[in-house]
């Protein structure tokens, strides 16, 4: 029944494709820039915007996603437990969607239910794969919760200082500049450590960025400026624990991430302190806080695979207004200010003929899945692989125009310290210095375009 | 979060014959229906949502007081009387989630108070302690172990087993903590929409007019659309199916008061209310009202998907956690009911909204 539907639907959907193709719709170069994430596309602006399953599943991938999306919201407590056990010792949050509210962006505080950013740690130095180096006793990450009768790790302070930024008609910005720092540390740190905020990203189109050949990606790279425009990005390349080998990065704030498998078994590990078949080492192990059960792992395979499916198959919402005459000039305004070159407009995703999909799909992530330079004020100063501490990978910006309907009111940057989209680009700086400038100094209408263009994606 | 495979197909292909191939638009009722919306959105503000939240925070306030007594007095008889109440609280709570929009998902007033399953072990360890447990003292502890299923746990027991002589005096402490904190969520939430506090409210009724939280009419319409949907897909294929597909009554979310069959309903009676902005007097001008006007035999099949899927409850007869084994035909023929409802909402209302709401 849901079958015949589903193919009368794409019939009609196909047949009106045909039709409209002829009255101009698509710019001719044979795509619809309103199509963010391909076939993958959900016309939807509300808050749940970022929750549609793709529209090109079908079957029994349905079922699994739907699995995954329960998972997701699942709330996870203390082991044993009949249903849903495996929380801690320590944690971060109890479930997924607590830190990805209806799948987006993340609340930049620590502590409470709903935070969303948490800190990465390590000693100066790399491990055997040339990652971080953990700090003995806890981890590469610090979980600032704990079960009962169990110590969080440390807990987490985040202060805030203002400055205010001057545009040339008069519009001033308010920016704000974080300090982060530990206290009640439940064992001395007697070494300097590193410190990284960072804030849960969006879910959507994480598939279609997965299935991006890596050709594509290396194709975009100049660590050497070779072409003398001073953008000089670069793969990293990480340690990936599902195939056990050094992959490019792509996922994480500073593409310290391969797969969205590792993502999600890291994730239930590190976040949640749930063990899975990928990681079944509790992360308080050696630690005071390890619960010495011989339950691990926690989470079944099904869900794991499930929760990873989940994540791979959320689509990307439409962009709007495409066709206002002022995000067009906004876009071109955005082209001109050559914050293309990292934002880059267009993939295509590799051919996968066992997930159509994900196959072949034309997209507009606006990212180069490349990590840059973005200067002393955005660097967190601590090495992620071959990132350094003041790179950071380029962020889709797909869906960016929707971060407040879905995370009201939405915040921007690896720790949610732009409450604007202004702020967020006046926080760019490294290679971005000049496209900044330009952004800055542009007429109150064409800076005004420029915004009104990022809320159409 | 939600999963509308149908609706989105439909949907993309609808906008894209909007947006690219109509030339014209054969609306001729514009401007009836402009005033209309506007009322719909005030008088769903004013004859729902507030009414509804402020009955929660009235049942809340009961319960609290019968909390004080069964802890001042615990006998049987105040042990029923909180579980009464207990019920007469979820019964308001789970009709208001037919619309989860808005303050209660922003800020969190829904995990806070209905968050599940509840955290035994931790719970048990708690109890054991000597830790303080006043209400300052529960308000940081995580969700699964505070709101109505820590109170149930506490006062109904596993399979309803409580009795007021075994209620120990931690446990007499600790509920009079949750009960409290309980009612103190339901005032946050009720203020959140109040006119004279937070006044989320205004931000619906200006949608498109000033709101800093609903660009457009539509946007607000959309949204609400969206939560009445999102509750007939959580009630039929995850609070329902879950337990029902593990044949696993562990997994049954009201266990301990044999109460899930009548949160489904309520639920379910919850859209029925969003769709004609009333609550427990005749509502005003509604979503119904909108569609009787441009499409009034839509507007007679939602009405009767709604009745029909709340009436479909009555066919589970035994608690439904018992149910899961031996009604398994009726439990299935509720869902259907439930999904023909949610797919007229995805497919159906969804595009009646974005095709004759514009402004």
């Amino acid at each position: 029944m849901k079958k015949i539907k589903v193919i009368g639907v794409l019939i009609v959907f196909v047949l009106l494709l045909v039709k409209c193709q002829k009255s101009t719709v698509f710019p001719a170069d044979q795509y619809n820039d309103q199509l963010s994430g391909g076939d993958e596309t959900v016309f939807d602006a509300t808050s749940k915007s970022f929750g549609n399953i793709f529209p090109g599943l079908t079957g029994y991938d349905v079922h699994v996603h739907i699995l995954g999306d329960l998972t997701f919201a699942q709330t996870f407590v203390t082991a044993p437990a009949i249903v849903h056990g495996g929380l801690g010792p320590i944690y971060n949050n109890t479930a997924c969607t607590n830190c990805h509210h209806n799948d987006g962006i993340g609340l930049p505080t620590a502590g409470d239910q709903q935070s969303s950013l948490l800190m990465r740690i390590s000693l100066a130095g790399t491990d055997d794969h040339g990652g971080p180096l953990p700090v003995p006793g806890y981890g590469l990450q610090v979980q600032d919760k704990a079960i009962f009768g169990k110590l969080p790790e440390a807990t987490v302070n985040i202060v805030y200082t203002t400055q205010i930024v001057t545009f040339p008609d008069g519009t001033q910005c308010e920016l704000r500049t974080p300090t982060y720092t530990l206290s009640n540390l439940y064992t001395p740190i007697t070494d300097p450590y590193l410190l990284s905020p960072r804030l849960a990203p969006p879910m959507i189109g994480l598939g279609l960025l997965e299935a991006i050949p890596e050709s594509e990606i290396i194709a975009n790279a100049d660590p050497n400026d070779a072409n003398g425009d001073g953008i000089k990005g670069h793969a990293n390349y990480v340690w990936d624990i599902a195939t056990q080998s050094k992959q490019l990065g792509r996922f994480g704030w500073k593409a310290n991430i391969a797969s969205i498998l590792t993502q999600v078994a890291t994730a239930f590990n590190q976040d949640m302190g749930v063990t899975n078949s990928l990681l079944p080492v509790e992360s308080s192990y050696g630690q005071s806080q390890y619960d010495g059960l011989n339950d691990d792992p926690e989470l079944p395979d099904s869900l794991l695979n499930a929760v990873k499916f989940y994540a791979q198959t959320l689509a990307v919402p439409a962009r709007r207004n495409t066709t206002d005459a002022t995000v067009e000039r906004g876009e071109a305004v955005f082209i001109a200010a050559k914050c293309v070159t990292c934002h880059k407009q267009t993939f295509t995703t590799g051919v996968d003929v066992s997930r159509p999909y994900l196959s072949n799909q034309v997209i507009h992530p606006y990212t180069d899945m490349l990590v840059h330079d973005m200067g002393a004020g955005l660097a967190d100063n601590r090495p992620d692989y071959t990132a350094t501490g003041q790179e950071w990978r380029t962020a889709p910006l797909w869906g960016l125009g929707l971060y407040t309907a879905v995370n009201n009111p939405g915040y921007y940057l690896h720790d949610g310290r732009a409450r604007t989209i202004t702020e967020a680009i006046m926080w760019h700086g490294g290679e971005a210095e000049a496209s900044k400038a330009y952004f800055q100094n542009l007429s109150t209408s064409d800076r005004n375009a420029v915004l009104k263009f990022l809320q159409s994606l | 979060m939600k999963t509308k495979l149908l609706s989105i197909l439909s949907i993309a292909a609808i906008a894209i014959v909007i947006g690219g191939c109509s030339k014209s638009n054969n609306n001729n009722s514009t401007t009836n229906t402009t005033t209309l919306e506007g009322q719909v959105l005030t008088d769903f503000s004013n004859d729902l949502v507030n009414p509804n939240y402020q009955d929660i925070q009235t049942k809340a306030s009961i319960m609290n007081d019968a909390v004080q007594a069964l802890v001042a007095n615990t006998t049987d008889a105040n042990l029923a009387t909180t579980r009464t109440a207990w019920k007469n609280t979820r019964t308001s709570w789970e009709s208001c989630e037919g619309f989860l929009f808005g303050p209660v998902e922003d800020n969190s007033y829904d995990p806070d108070m209905d968050d599940w399953p509840v955290d035994k072990t931790r719970l048990d360890s708690l109890l054991a302690s000597s830790n303080p447990l006043t209400v300052s003292d529960i308000t940081p502890l995580e969700t699964t172990l505070k709101g109505f299923h820590a109170i149930e746990y506490i006062i109904f027991g596993v399979g309803g087993t409580s009795k007021a002589a075994n209620i120990t005096a931690r446990e007499k402490v600790y509920l009079t903590s949750l009960a409290q904190s309980l009612y103190n969520t339901t005032t946050d939430l009720r203020n959140s929409w109040d006119p004279a506090s937070g006044n989320f409210t205004a931000q619906v009724i200006n949608a498109g007019k000033g709101s800093t939280y609903f660009s457009s009419r539509q946007a607000a319409f959309l949204d609400l659309v969206g939560s009445m949907s999102d509750i007939c897909n959580e009630v039929a294929n995850e609070k329902m199916q879950t337990p029902f597909a593990a044949q696993d009554s562990t997994l049954d979310e009201s266990s301990f008061s044999h109460n899930s069959t009548t949160d489904f309903t309520n639920n379910i009676t919850g859209v029925l209310h969003a769709y004609l902005s009333e609550y427990t007097s005749t509502g005003g001008h509604s979503l119904s009202e909108l569609l009787a006007a441009k499409n009034a035999s839509l507007n007679n099949t939602l009405l009767s998907e709604m009745k029909a899927a709340i009436a479909s409850f009555g066919t589970i007869t035994i608690p439904y956690e018992q149910a899961i084994y031996t009604q398994k035909s009726q439990i299935k023929a509720v869902q259907v009911s439930i999904n023909t409802l949610k797919t007229s909402l995805d497919n159906d209302l969804t595009t009646f909204v974005k095709t004759n709401i514009k402004d």
